[in-house]
């Protein structure tokens, strides 16, 4: 609703107490002027209307001058009398129309709506749009405003709202209680702003998170687009039409799983780097090779024993409907019917044998209890448990799973990850093409960098508008390396640390580009470190004095006067022979 | 037949014609032109303003538009009496009269557009 359309509102239901005002405060001058008075010389005298609307305007308010002009007489005193009766209650009539009015649950919603939209208009920095404020939307509320982004949430939860309004985050947060899977609502919420710079579209239900998508693809191409899908073809579906990130989560467990499977480090390096800025960087073992228990023939579950069994482990299933007539192409022969939280049935399935378990229900309750039986049953277990609300985190940490697969973390670090740059999408593909001995020096040089939380990702272009200084330079011919750009500006002989993961030139990517890479006018660059060290080396891209220091080790003048009383040429930086 | 749709007729034709009847005379003889229906036709002109508010329609934003201008008009009008009669040491003179009742022709221009506005709406729903 918009704010004129609220002011029409107020006035149709304050129309009976206005009219109500209107005529009393009209009986009363009237009143006044007819009334005979006496003035100071004993004369006749009657009120001008004017006189009278002045009388009537104090005693009305309740402020009462008295008797002016001139002492009333009996006549005028007895209408005093009738007028204040008069105006006072058609003055408290209106003024509890108004507070009811204000009262009115309608009324105050639309009112807040109003207002919340108003601060969407008035936002002038980019800002990103969520919709949905469950584990996953929370995970990335939080993240994203604490880089200093505000943030407008959707839900239609009324509850999920007004705990966001108590929190106190680090940028403002608008949150509006409403469908998300309605485009002009998106647009409500700022959808069409030029500062929206990404919607991510986590709610419950894929179908709205389709919507979403669509409708932020159609009305803003300026905008980057995230969407969450839990099935397979709503995913495919969100692709087809440029979505920047769809995150899959069964999809993302695979590969995860995947990797820690065949190249653990690489696992360790890419859970730690997009699983949101709370991932620690932890030791894992390897899965070891044997005989491992699947508990639940979900899509996790019907994943993990593909990716076994690729791996060439062996793996027998525990299923409820283990004896069911049409078993799926990829279901494995090995299957005991029952849960796994019950000893015999893990014994069934012969834990004392296995090496590994993965508990893949739905319930979470459920798969504690598989792990907690089984770890009494099997202490040496490697323990896999997918855990489906976040709340539940603790519990598993304390249970003692190796992995956890954790849906809303995962789903918001992969789009915390890819929101910040494009290029983070190039870097995870090539990324995941390297080995495991590439992955453990990566991980080692970052580790050395900062020691728990992961690397911040910031990009960067060579342009004359980004970079002006360093562009100068590479124009006037002067080579400036990769490594020349990481120098600390204060002390070239010490780095930054920094790590350039990325470099995209012409189309092509280059991973890890080598210390004495040349850069170039138009490259792009991917980061990684603390955001503040990437700040540093913005001074060296815009500061020519700056940059001059990093390749020759001189201090020159900075300021043009200083400059010249040095007798250095302003335009190349050179001194003058 | 629809009574608030009287109640709201009869004040927009009520307005329209108190306005009128101050107009009528000598523009600047104060002797034609009477000070309480200068008043009667303020107090109209505003309860029939109020009345046309909320409403969402495109003739509704006309009508709301010519009460406000006839309102704005009136009030200018009883502005510059109080004026002559209370303020200024000349009192009311033909000029000051002259400029109160082109004030109130005015209003009566507006007054007399949402009548108007009003007749073809009815006629609108009658056909």
């Amino acid at each position: 609703m918009r704010t004129d359309s609220l002011l029409f509102v107020f006035f149709r239901r304050m129309r009976v107490p206005l009219i109500m005002l209107i005529s009393a405060y009209a009986i009363a001058t009237l009143g006044f002027t007819l009334m005979p008075g006496v003035d100071d010389q004993g004369r006749p005298w009657r009120m001008s209307l004017f006189e009278a609307f002045y009388v009537v305007s104090y005693t009305g308010s309740t402020i009462g001058f008295g008797e002016v002009p001139y002492p009333f007489s009996s006549a005028q005193r007895m209408w005093t009398v009738v007028s204040i009766y008069l105006t006072v209650i058609a003055w408290l009539f209106s003024i509890s129309s108004i507070i009811s009015l204000l009262q009115d649950p309608a009324f105050t919603r639309a009112m807040r709506r109003s207002q919340r939209s108003r601060s969407v208009r008035g936002l002038s920095q980019p800002f990103y749009l969520v919709c949905g404020h469950g584990d996953t939307g929370r995970l990335l509320v939080a993240a994203l405003t604490g880089s200093g982004h505000p943030v407008v949430v959707i839900d239609w939860v009324a509850e999920k709202i007004e705990t966001l309004e108590v929190e106190d985050l680090g940028a403002p947060v608008t949150a509006f209680t409403m469908d998300a899977a309605r485009p002009d609502n998106l647009v409500e919420a700022g959808l069409r702003s030029r500062w929206c710079a990404g919607v991510i579209a986590v709610t419950g239900d894929d179908q709205t998170n389709l919507k979403v998508a669509l409708t932020a693809r159609l009305l803003n191409h300026s905008v980057s687009v995230h969407a969450r899908a839990t099935q397979a073809e709503v995913a495919d579906n969100l692709r087809s039409f440029q979505t920047d990130t769809v995150v899959h989560p069964v999809e993302e467990f695979e590969r995860r799983l995947e990797l820690a499977l065949h190249r653990p480090d690489l696992m360790r390096l890419y859970n730690w780097m997009f699983s949101g800025p709370h991932a620690r960087p932890r030791p894992l073992r390897p899965l070891p090779e044997g005989r491992w228990i699947v508990c639940g023939w979900t899509e996790v579950g019907r994943v993990a024993v593909q990716q076994l069994r690729t791996a060439g482990r062996e793996v027998v299933l525990i299923d409820p409907d283990a004896e069911r007539p049409d078993r799926p192409s990829d279901y494995p022969d090995a299957a005991v019917a029952g849960t796994g939280t019950q000893a015999e049935t893990l014994h069934a399935a012969g834990i004392d044998a296995a090496v590994g378990l993965i508990a893949a229900g739905n319930s979470d309750a459920n798969n504690l209890s598989t792990v907690m039986t089984a770890r009494q049953l099997a202490p040496e277990l490697f323990v896999i448990a997918r855990e489906n609300g976040h709340s539940m985190h603790e519990l598993f940490r304390a249970a003692g799973c190796d992995l956890i697969a954790e849906p809303a973390v995962v789903v918001a670090g992969v789009m915390l990850g890819r929101i910040r740059s494009t290029l983070v999408e190039p870097f995870i593909n090539g990324m995941l093409t390297e080995d495991n001995a590439w992955a453990r020096l990566l991980l080692a040089r970052l580790l050395r960098q900062q020691r728990t939380a992961p690397p911040e990702l910031s990009a960067g272009r060579i342009s004359a508008r980004r970079a002006p200084a360093l562009v100068r330079a590479l124009k006037a011919g002067r080579r400036v390396t990769v490594g020349d750009m990481l120098r600390n500006p204060r002390r070239r002989d010490r780095a930054l640390p920094l790590t350039l993961l990325l470099l995209h030139r012409e189309g092509e990517n280059l991973l890890l580009p080598e210390a004495d890479t040349e850069l170039q006018v138009g490259d792009r660059l991917l980061l990684a470190g603390r955001s503040r060290d990437a700040a540093q080396v913005q001074s060296m891209l815009e500061v020519d004095g700056v940059l001059d220091y990093i390749l020759t080790g001189q201090r020159r003048p900075q300021g043009w006067v200083w400059q010249r009383l040095a007798g250095v040429d302003a335009e190349t930086g050179r001194a003058a022979d | 037949m629809n009574m608030s749709k009287v109640v709201f007729g009869f004040f927009v034709l009520l307005a329209a014609t108190l306005n009128f009847g101050f107009v009528l005379g000598e523009i600047d003889n104060p002797a034609h032109h009477n000070v309480y229906e200068l008043f009667a036709a303020l107090v109209i002109a505003l309860i029939a303003t109020v009345m046309k508010f909320g409403d969402r329609s495109q003739l509704g934003a006309v009508l709301l538009a010519s009460g406000l201008v006839s309102l704005l008009q009136l009030l200018a009008a009883a502005l510059i009496w109080s004026i002559a009669v209370h303020i200024s040491d000349a009192g009311l003179t033909p000029a000051m009269m002259a400029s109160i009742v082109s004030l109130s022709a005015g209003a009566l221009l507006a007054n007399l557009l949402g009548v108007v506005l009003m007749t073809l709406e009815a006629a609108g729903i009658a056909r």
